[in-house]
């Protein structure tokens, strides 16, 4: 309803404006004459996450607006679910948002079907990446051109509950444990808790990155850069197999209760009370902390053993791209560069979407962080050093893939399928998608 | 518009009956907002569709002429397309007689005329506006989750409920549960059916010495044909096209391992998580015939079951 409002311009959307940039505290007696000659600007942006990121997001589109005069900053976000299936609908009727955050997995899809803006000829004036790093500018490259802007480094990071383990007087994970001791860990924990329905472990089977790093630190990967699948039946046969095993230990979530999990952080095993540790990713700290009482934690997903390639890689953890069909389009670059560039604006954002990729703006942010923030910033360092590179791009039906993996892990979970039964399976319904595209 | 107004307004109604535009010209205008909300939000789109389930089409891209691919892989190699339907029919098949059946045995109690029926109709009546809401299937949720509040009350008479909701075996049976839950609109209907059966009926009954049973099963049932009839029709419709719950409860997944996966969900994923709006239209249009078919059979037979002479 606020966006049919925020296109009709009038006499009472101008009002609605001035009184708007008087509250924020511009001087409305000076300003008011020049406001009326400059045209009336709007723009939409759209992201998912929590309501801590949508604070955030607001106030720097307000501190964005106080400093320019007639242009506004309408934001609108919801749960990941829910936001791939609207902005494809907005994008299909035409009515996409001016700012979208986009993931590494959709970006391919959208800039190659036309739906975002190449942000090339915006630099520098518009756009100032002037202090990325080439890896940073890269990551949001299709085809060579940009058309995302990272708003931080993210990785993949098990995310525990620090008091619970502490408190049980438990070793915490860390970094230099590999899948059967985090999984030992695991069992202890569910052991030591005794809660009803409480697990050391969420189950991480159905979890498409966890899934990624244990392929990669054996040296392949969920797909090909031909858009294959990267592995066999009998690598991911293994993987269900572990979890089965796991599961039959008590260490891991049973699945029925993991079944509540709907890929968000307010219905994830840890939020619930279910689990101890969890699949997540690292800037997804801020946001669990926030609906978590308990003090957490966070280090690396279990590694590959000795001498085990790391499996995991630091990507953007959201960009912000601009749509094709944004009709104010310097204007939006130049609220994106806002995002990632301004020093204030970092100050407002904090990690909560990841470690700014922005030089000055980390410089800046860093001794601002509260000791969440700085958790992450040194978990991102600590990582620095153990990553790989970025994987190819995920080809059409990969979204699909997921919820496959889900599924047939339940199937293994429920007992109705063996684990090499449910490896055969997954490559065969995966690879009719990948087919289909 | 406004001329048209003008124009029929004053005129008595002298042409009604007889000439057919004229007569209903003012009839047709209130119509108006009906007919505009028809025609550009129900049938344009219908018929939208109805081209797109002969396409490819990724809501991005421009549509792709397909023929009838879309129908052709529906009918000869979609796994999920059977499992859904399968879903789907036992559900129908499950939540429809069982609704009507409780709706019924409710509106028999209340038509005892006990005091309060007001009172007791709206209450019963309540579960069936705010049913379908998402607050509802959030609630369920939480009454049918493993620690809910179900097995909570399990638990005192020494009973270890499994999560009625996560797990395979039980969670559509939760639905289906939900779904009598909202039993008042039918039930409503029933009452006033029943107040329609003229009484003299049935003390002529009782002076036969008709039992009560007898007189439920001889003249209640058959004069109530009707009612039947119609609640059989529309909650059969509202069956096949249930969504809300199964979408809520599963977390839009139809899970677990597919055990919720309505018809209109998995058209929905296809549509709207995995972008492919040709394949989903034709899914819709299949269910839309499926849903006429069922209908027509239902008034088909109903000249031997229903008995519309009072």
């Amino acid at each position: 309803m606020t966006h049919a409002m925020g296109r009709t311009v009038g006499a009472p959307a101008l009002s609605r404006r001035l009184l708007m940039t008087s509250m924020l505290g511009g001087a409305l007696a000076t300003r008011g004459s020049t406001a009326f000659a400059q045209s009336d600007l709007r723009l939409r942006m759209f992201w998912w996450g929590s309501k801590e990121r949508a604070e955030r997001t607001n106030k720097v589109n307000a501190l964005y607006q106080q400093t320019n005069a007639g242009l506004t900053v309408t934001g609108e976000s919801l749960g990941w679910t829910d936001y791939w299936p609207r902005l494809a609908t907005q994008t299909a009727g035409r009515n996409a948002a001016d700012v979208l955050q986009m993931d590494y997995r959709y970006i391919f899809e959208y800039a190659r079907r036309g739906a975002l803006l190449p942000l090339d000829g915006y630099q520098p004036a518009a756009l100032n990446l002037g202090d990325f790093s080439p890896a940073a500018i890269d990551s949001g490259k299709v085809d060579g051109k940009i058309y995302g802007v990272s708003l931080g480094l993210n990785s993949t990071a098990l995310i525990y509950d620090k008091e619970l383990i502490q408190k049980l007087g438990l070793k915490e994970p860390s970094w230099e444990m590999a899948w059967s001791e985090i999984g030992d860990l695991a069992v202890e924990i569910s052991k030591a808790a005794k809660r009803d329905r409480f697990t050391g472990l969420a189950d991480g089977g159905r979890d498409e990155p966890a899934l990624e790093v244990w392929l990669g630190q054996r040296g392949k990967s969920l797909y090909t850069t031909e858009g294959k699948l990267g592995f066999d039946d009998k690598d991911i046969a293994e993987w269900f197999a572990f979890w089965q095993d796991l599961r039959k230990r008590g260490g891991c979530a049973a699945p029925d209760t993991q079944a509540l999990d709907r890929g968000e952080i307010d219905s994830s095993m840890l939020t619930l009370g279910k689990a101890a540790m969890g699949f997540h990713q690292s800037n997804q700290l801020v946001g669990f902390q926030a609906l978590n009482k308990s003090k957490l934690g966070l280090t690396t997903y279990p590694n590959g053993g000795k001498g085990a390639k790391p499996g995991r890689y630091l990507k953007p953890a959201m960009m912000w791209s601009v749509s094709a069909q944004s009709k104010q389009q310097e204007a939006a670059v130049k609220l994106v560069s806002f995002f990632v560039a301004d020093l204030e604006a970092g100050k407002l954002l904090g990690v909560e979407r990841g470690v700014p990729a922005s030089d000055a703006v980390r410089k800046v942010v860093t001794p601002t962080l509260d000791e969440l923030g700085r958790t992450m910033a040194d978990y991102i360092t600590l990582i620095s050093d153990k990553v790989g590179p970025l994987p190819p791009p995920p080809p059409r039906g990969a979204g699909e893939i997921q919820t496959i993996l889900r599924r047939v892990n339940e199937l293994v979970g429920f007992g109705k399928l063996a684990p090499t039964d449910g490896g055969k399976q997954f490559v065969i319904d995966s690879t009719a998608v990948l087919a289909r595209g | 518009m406004a001329s048209a107004v003008s124009e029929a307004a004053p005129r008595p109604i002298e042409g009604a009956g007889e000439n057919g535009w004229r007569g209903s010209g003012a009839g047709y205008l209130f119509l108006t907002p009906w007919l505009l909300g028809f025609f550009g939000l129900t049938l344009g789109p219908a018929l939208i569709s109805l081209y797109l389930s002969f396409t490819d089409f990724d809501l991005l891209s421009t549509p792709r002429w397909v023929g009838a691919a879309n129908y052709v892989r529906i009918a000869t190699s979609d796994p999920k397309f059977v499992a859904a339907m399968h879903v789907t029919f036992l559900y129908v098949a499950l939540a429809v007689p069982l609704k009507l059946a409780f709706a019924l045995m409710v509106a028999v109690i209340l038509n005892k005329g006990i005091r309060g029926l007001p009172l007791y109709r709206a209450m019963f009546y309540l579960p069936s506006l705010i049913g379908a809401s998402v607050a509802i299937a959030v609630l369920w949720r939480q009454l049918f989750s493993g620690d809910g509040l179900l097995n909570r009350v399990l638990a005192l008479i020494g009973i270890q409920g499994p999560s009625w909701i996560s797990d395979p075996d039980t969670s559509l049976y939760t639905l289906v549960a939900l779904s009598i839950w909202q039993f008042g609109s039918p039930m409503i209907i029933f009452l006033a059916g029943l107040r329609q059966i003229p009484k003299d009926v049935y003390e002529a009954a009782e002076i036969d010495g008709a039992s009560r049973s007898q007189q439920f099963w001889r003249i209640t049932l058959p004069l109530l044909t009707p009612v039947v009839f119609f609640n059989g029709v529309v909650q059969t419709i509202e069956a096949f096209k249930a969504f809300t719950p199964a979408f809520i409860i599963s977390g839009g997944t139809g899970g677990p391992i597919d055990s919720t996966l309505f018809y209109t969900l998995y058209l929905y994923q296809e549509a709207f998580a995995y972008f492919r709006m040709g394949y989903a239209s034709a899914l819709a249009w299949i269910l839309v015939v499926i849903i006429a078919a069922f209908t027509a059979l239902a008034f088909l037979s109903s000249r031997y079951w229903v008995h519309y002479d009072g």
